[in-house]
């Protein structure tokens, strides 16, 4: 028998007025397992975790945790949260607000947090008022850490990271996994959840569009890419290349749009003096255009 | 294998998030202190002049309306002990302070702190919705307490020197309870709309302006038939009608208070367990 998921959303419905901020969204994430939550912004990402963690009530629907709901405090100790957008106290100093959750928690082992601190390099010692804001989001990182949960709700976790800090949080996020967590970790950014998570979900306009394994994705997903030459192309190079869906050249350079893998377009390309290649992480919106445009045009 | 597993259940002590109030307020209650201190000492540091000019004051306040003088709180009088605090403290500056005090804070217990977006990451810990805003509630009535407390121990404790000895303590300790309440039915009004809104300016419209217009029922109470017939209704009427100075303990001064605080703390509380966080 499968073991029960550690998150369960069923038929969750959450209106706003007129506004459907999610509409009958079902979603799953077992322990070991972490699940990326893509979307736009405005797609329902933070109102799926807001009602996760019981800060708004579903219309309809459910949103559970650990068999329950994020209102038993029992489990709701068992949850580490990042929100969307951080801002905690900002006259305690770093470490007094460590201490306090941890108390809330029914005590945090200073050790834990120490290390937590060393780790992201976090002076627990300043005023979060006065910190840079990817410095206030480690504050808010390694208080969602420090009690080592057995349920990780991150919502953009990594926004205003530097990427060798993001690198060290993803690696907190994969050890957390590896301890038997699960983990809902929602972006906008295809890169950053290709790099981490086992399964992805799609939202768009509060609805799961779709549902797969990232190497599944990866097939549909669309790349701009830009390649620089040492010398002008030879005419006709970059014609018919599989998964090339539009090519400009002006001089030595190669504007390109490739949906799915790149293999092809790389093997075509070697040997002709590829100075640079520059990948554009443009909106997820834009990376599954065609996706996007299918589901436009099927309605 | 999944590491996950069942824990103790959890002991969270009572009062951390009081506690927390608390501490980061300790600036701000010390410069309130001292400046309520301050205009308590300079007002009880000018009665014995006040006094001094005593005959001429009483003979103009007999010229006056009843209103007038209820109005200036002078009902005990003008040069009177009881009558000099009255109507320069207790029947307006210090209420004021006070209730702007608590308004201020009580406005941000729920729904301030949910605007600058700390109520939610603080939500996220083990801790119900209900324990916050009651702890918090409970830390504005402590920080207000304080607060009272400073301004009534200037009157106990300089009795001798201010000239004010024919005023017993007992009454002043009677003032400085009913003006407390006063102030804590405006910051529970606060508290209250916060909780159930989520929103801040409501907030404090609903406390400054219940302030406000129950003030001006007071006032105008014997003036004008129509605000005399709502004047029960009106929390400065309970504190000030008569005054504790005067009279010593009054029922209305403490039961009605109490009983629109605990009436709209539960309520506040109670809507703010149920809805969307903002």
């Amino acid at each position: 028998m499968a073991e029960a998921p550690l998150i369960e959303i069923r038929q969750l419905t959450k209106r706003f007025g007129e506004l459907t901020a999610v509409d009958s969204l079902d979603l799953t994430v077992r322990a070991g397992e972490i699940y990326g939550l893509l979307g736009p912004n405005g797609a329902g990402k933070s109102t799926t975790i807001r009602s996760l963690m019981g800060f708004v009530r579903p219309t309809a629907g459910h949103a559970g945790l650990l068999g329950g709901t994020a209102h038993d405090l029992a489990l709701r100790a068992r949850v580490g949260y990042v929100g969307g957008d951080v801002v905690l106290d900002r006259g305690l100093r770093a470490g007094e607000l460590l201490r306090w959750y941890g108390d809330l928690r029914g005590g945090v082992g200073r050790a834990r947090v120490g290390e937590l601190c060393e780790r992201l390099a976090l002076d627990p010692g300043r005023r979060i008022g006065q910190l840079s804001s990817g410095n206030r989001q480690k504050v808010a990182i390694v208080q969602a850490f420090m009690h080592d949960p057995d349920v990780l709700v991150l919502d953009e976790p990594t926004a205003g990271l530097d990427p060798l800090l993001q690198r060290s949080v993803l690696q907190l996020v994969r050890d957390r996994r590896d301890a038997g967590a699960a983990v809902l970790f929602s972006s906008h950014l295809l890169p950053e959840v290709e790099d981490i998570a086992d399964r992805v979900g799609i939202l768009r306009t509060g609805r799961l569009v779709r549902e797969d394994t990232i190497a599944n994705l990866r097939e549909i997903a669309r790349h701009r890419l830009e390649l620089r030459f040492a010398t002008d192309l030879p005419p006709g190079l970059l014609d018919g290349v599989d998964g090339v869906a539009a090519v400009e050249v002006d001089g030595r350079t190669a504007q390109l749009v490739v949906d799915g893998s790149v293999a092809e377009l790389v093997r075509r390309v070697a040997g002709y003096g590829v100075e640079r290649i520059i990948s554009h992480d443009d909106d997820l919106e834009d990376i599954f255009f065609t996706y996007y445009q299918a589901e436009e045009d099927a309605r | 294998m999944s590491s996950v597993t069942t824990r103790p259940a959890l002991r969270v002590r009572p009062g951390i998030v009081l506690r927390q109030m608390l501490a980061e307020r300790r600036r701000t209650l010390a410069w309130w202190s001292v400046s309520i201190a301050a205009l308590a000492a300079i007002i009880g540091a000018s009665y014995p002049t006040v006094k001094d000019f005593g005959s001429q004051l009483e003979e103009l306040l007999r010229q006056l309306p009843r209103g007038v003088i209820e109005l200036m709180g002078a009902g005990g009088g003008l040069v009177s002990p009881e009558g000099y605090l009255n109507s320069r403290f207790y029947s307006g500056l210090f209420p004021i302070l006070l209730l702007v005090f608590g308004i201020m804070v009580a406005a941000w217990t729920v729904a301030g702190a949910e605007r600058e977006g700390t109520l939610e990451p603080l939500l996220a810990n083990p801790v119900s919705r209900t324990r916050v805003a009651l702890e918090r509630f409970a830390g504005t009535a402590v920080l207000l307490a304080m607060l009272t407390f400073v301004g009534t121990a200037v009157f106990v404790v300089l009795r001798g020197p201010f000239e004010l000895t024919s005023l017993g303590v007992g009454r002043l300790v009677a003032a400085g309870v009913g003006v407390f309440l006063l102030a804590m039915v405006f910051t529970a009004l606060t508290f209250a709309t916060g909780a159930a809104t989520g929103n801040k300016g409501a907030a404090i419209a609903a406390g400054a302006g219940a302030a406000a217009a129950t003030y001006l029922v007071f006032a105008l109470a014997a003036f004008v038939e129509f605000f005399g017939n709502l004047r029960w209704l009106s929390p400065w009427d309970w504190f000030l009608s008569p005054s504790p100075l005067t009279d010593g303990w009054t029922a209305w001064a403490v039961w009605p208070p109490l009983l629109v605080i605990a009436v709209a703390v539960a309520l506040g509380t109670a809507l703010f367990a149920r809805r969307d966080l903002r």
